[in-house]
């Protein structure tokens, strides 16, 4: 990334915002904004958004108003060396959507196989009971990489990073964000 | 491919290791290219952010075998200021014991330099950068020659509600030196306590080579070349010198750096990794590994958190990623009842809802997270332990049959505990729970599982007396390859269970004066 290049990035991420595509044209939004204008996703595809936003929110409420999917969709477009996601501290080979699409689709077949319907249609006692199960890595026909507790792991990271680490996050809670750099926007 | 210019001294990596180097021999008038693999920072950029901050992480890519997997990709550093940008800034010392394993206990082995030799580079590292303090109650664990240039920082109700527990129980308490201002020093502020620390302090207060080392070194001339990955060090055809290193950039093409001398200043894995990757008709198994010992002796501290929410605020907002507090009274390494190895006792730190507190009770997800993350934003705070490993040549860094990107071996890391360091951790992990529970919270909780997690990753090129038993002298010269120098923390043949950063930046110092010291020796 070119001085110039990353001086932009920086400066996008100052006021939490992030570059979406949008009529062609890239502008800076929040993952929250995103979500709210409908904007194009990049990398993940329809159905990849239906059981994210699923798995999101039952991980840690408010993900999916909080705009996970497109969080995680931009992060993946962009290089591996740019994106803000856990799996990038977690020797997970880049591209970085192979992980999202590898453990949205297993998550999807183990759901078909053992409901006969995908994760998102599952009742809610269904999803928590799934995940409790993928959090100990007890799902017994699992095919990874990735395996069960490092999808449990990142998913719920990036879950919370977007509903608890932003300024509006920590207002939500009551506590203060102590910002000294302060975000401009309450990503 | 490009061929630059030649240099006085090539160092790989810009953390404080390699800014150290740069900043002693740009004084002694050498000429000096630092390559860094990631990007050139700004500090005043830093975004007060967690989400943010992971951009300052962008670990390596490893193979990991063995038992215990050390959690690498936290602790590796990326970019200008290596992983000092984004550490807790907790700068404690190796006790003297450290530095005599093999000869006090019959176990692991002896560092070449005693504690003795090393402790005017700590004060004098302490004076370069600023560090927060109090000398005196140090004391009663091992001689501090001079004081802290500052006074210890502010603490909070996180650390302090601990006190009478940590009393009653017979530990004394001391304030945890900092790399941190607590008043103004030098030209750089005194610290806010935003709790911000590890993900890039914007205002200067936190030390880091960006504000200390490199910053002094770039003013002398040193060169900086950000995304800069280097592949390898580059030998003379009779094989006894080093004359260069080999790098692509940030476009992918090729150049070859001409030195005088190279300094390998990366993280402790990759170190290792050059100078395999190295290898020579001269130096069949890699550079400075007639013996087989490049890679050897990998260590990390094992760790683990012990929770305590209380119905109070406790101010865990507030304050910095520094532990308040630290003890070495449990540090003995046959003080656990069970093992073999130092306990290092510390608490009370800031900590932000989407990594500290989240993190607290990883397996919490859906409703019962977000009940948690209510009460444990104002009530949530910790003791936590780091334990010790002794160096094990099974633990290990190898090259991998898989490649990079410009087909070279990646590092295969193999590292497990051995049952000492399993016990004696567990052991140091139920002192600290007894702490926890004797202040009387609402709730206490043993973090981790049945084995230790891991930080820091020490050794891999350690130090020693000679080729038959270490990679380098106790300046961080090979044995082999005199203007071949390694510098950080992969040079520690014991690890204590303190954080490294302090012990690497003396042991740089020392090395780097070596270096300027007895330069015409070694470069011509």
């Amino acid at each position: 990334m070119s001085s110039i290049e990353r001086r932009a990035f920086m400066q996008g991420a100052a006021i939490g915002a992030l570059a979406f595509t949008v009529g062609g044209v890239e502008v800076l939004l929040t993952p929250v904004e995103a979500r709210a204008q409908g904007v194009p996703l990049k990398v993940l595809t329809a159905d990849d958004v239906k059981t994210l936003d699923a798995v999101g929110e039952a991980l840690v409420p408010g993900a999916r108003e909080a705009g996970l999917s497109h969080f995680v969709d931009q992060q993946c477009s962009v290089p591996p060396h740019e994106a803000l996601l856990s799996i990038r501290i977690a020797n997970v080979r880049p591209p970085f959507v192979n992980f999202f699409r590898a453990a949205l689709t297993e998550i999807d077949r183990q759901c078909n196989a053992k409901h006969g319907k995908p994760f998102a249609e599952l009742t809610a006692g269904e999803q928590r009971d799934f995940i409790s199960d993928m959090r100990q890595g007890k799902h017994p026909e699992w095919k990874g990489p990735p395996t069960q507790q490092a999808i449990y792991g990142n998913f719920r990271t990036s879950a919370v990073d977007v509903v608890y680490g932003t300024m509006k996050g920590a207002e939500r809670l009551g506590v203060p964000y102590m910002a000294l750099v302060p975000p401009k926007a309450r990503w | 491919m490009a061929t630059h210019e030649k240099v006085d001294v090539a160092i790989v990596g810009a953390g404080p290791s390699g800014s150290i180097f740069a900043d002693v021999l740009a004084r002694a008038g050498k000429k000096v290219v630092i390559l860094e693999f990631g990007p050139d920072w700004d500090y005043k950029q830093f975004v007060s952010s967690a989400i943010w901050g992971k951009q300052l992480k962008h670990a390596p890519r490893f193979q990991l075998a063995g038992q215990h997997n050390p959690g690498h990709g936290s602790n590796a550093g990326w970019g200008t200021g290596g992983a000092m940008i984004h550490f807790f800034a907790n700068f404690p010392r190796l006790h003297p014991s450290d530095f005599r394993v093999k000869s006090q206990y019959g176990k692991g082995l002896d560092w070449p330099i005693s504690y003795d030799e090393l402790s005017p580079y700590y004060d004098r590292i302490a004076e370069d950068i600023g560090v927060s303090g109090d000398a005196a109650q140090e004391r009663r664990w091992y001689p501090v020659a001079k004081d802290y240039p500052m006074p210890p920082l502010k603490t909070f109700r996180a650390a302090e509600i601990f006190n009478d527990a940590f009393a009653s129980r017979g530990i004394p308490l001391a304030p945890m030196p900092a790399a941190i201002n607590s008043t103004a020093y030098k030209d750089r502020p005194a610290c806010v306590n935003c709790g911000w620390c590890d993900v890039g302090c914007a205002i200067g207060a936190h030390a880091t080579p960006l504000v200390g080392h490199l910053r002094e070194a770039r003013k002398r001339g040193a060169e900086v070349r950000p995304f800069s990955y280097v592949t390898r060090v580059l030998t003379n055809q009779s094989g006894d010198r080093v004359t260069g290193v080999e790098y692509y950039d940030a476009g992918r093409e090729q150049h070859v750096q001409p030195a005088a001398t190279v300094v390998l200043a990366a993280y402790s894995a990759e170190n290792p990794r050059l100078m395999l990757n190295s290898a020579t008709d001269k130096h069949p198994k890699g550079l400075s590994n007639r013996n087989e010992l490049v890679g050897k002796f990998l260590m990390c501290h094992s760790n683990a958190a012990v929770w305590a929410m209380f119905d109070e605020d406790v101010q865990n907002h507030m304050g910095t990623a520094a532990n308040q507090f630290m003890s070495y009274e449990r540090y003995d390494k046959t003080w656990p009842k069970k093992g073999f190895g130092s306990i290092f006792l510390r608490t009370g730190s800031a900590m932000k809802p989407n990594v500290g507190i989240a993190g607290a009770r990883p397996d919490l997800f859906g409703q019962p997270l977000a009940d948690f993350m209510k009460r444990a934003v104002r009530g949530l705070t910790r003791v936590g332990i780091y334990g010790e490993e002794m160096p094990r040549a099974e633990n290990r860094v190898e090259l991998s049959s898989d490649k990079d990107e410009f087909g070279l071996p990646i590092a295969r890391i193999i590292h497990g505990y051995d049952r000492d360091a399993i016990d004696s951790w567990d052991f140091g992990r139920e002192e600290a729970f007894e702490i926890v529970k004797a202040a009387k919270p609402k709730e206490a909780w043993k973090g981790g599982g049945a084995a230790p997690g891991s930080a820091h990753l020490v050794g891999g090129t350690i130090m020693g007396t000679d080729a038959s038993n270490s990679v380098t002298n106790s300046f961080g010269q090979t044995h082999e390859l005199m203007n071949l120098y390694i510098a950080g923390a992969g040079l520690f043949p014991t690890e204590g269970s303190v954080n490294p950063t302090n012990t690497l930046m003396a042991v740089s110092l020392r090395g780097a004066e070596h270096m300027a010291k007895n330069w015409s020796a070694i470069a011509s």
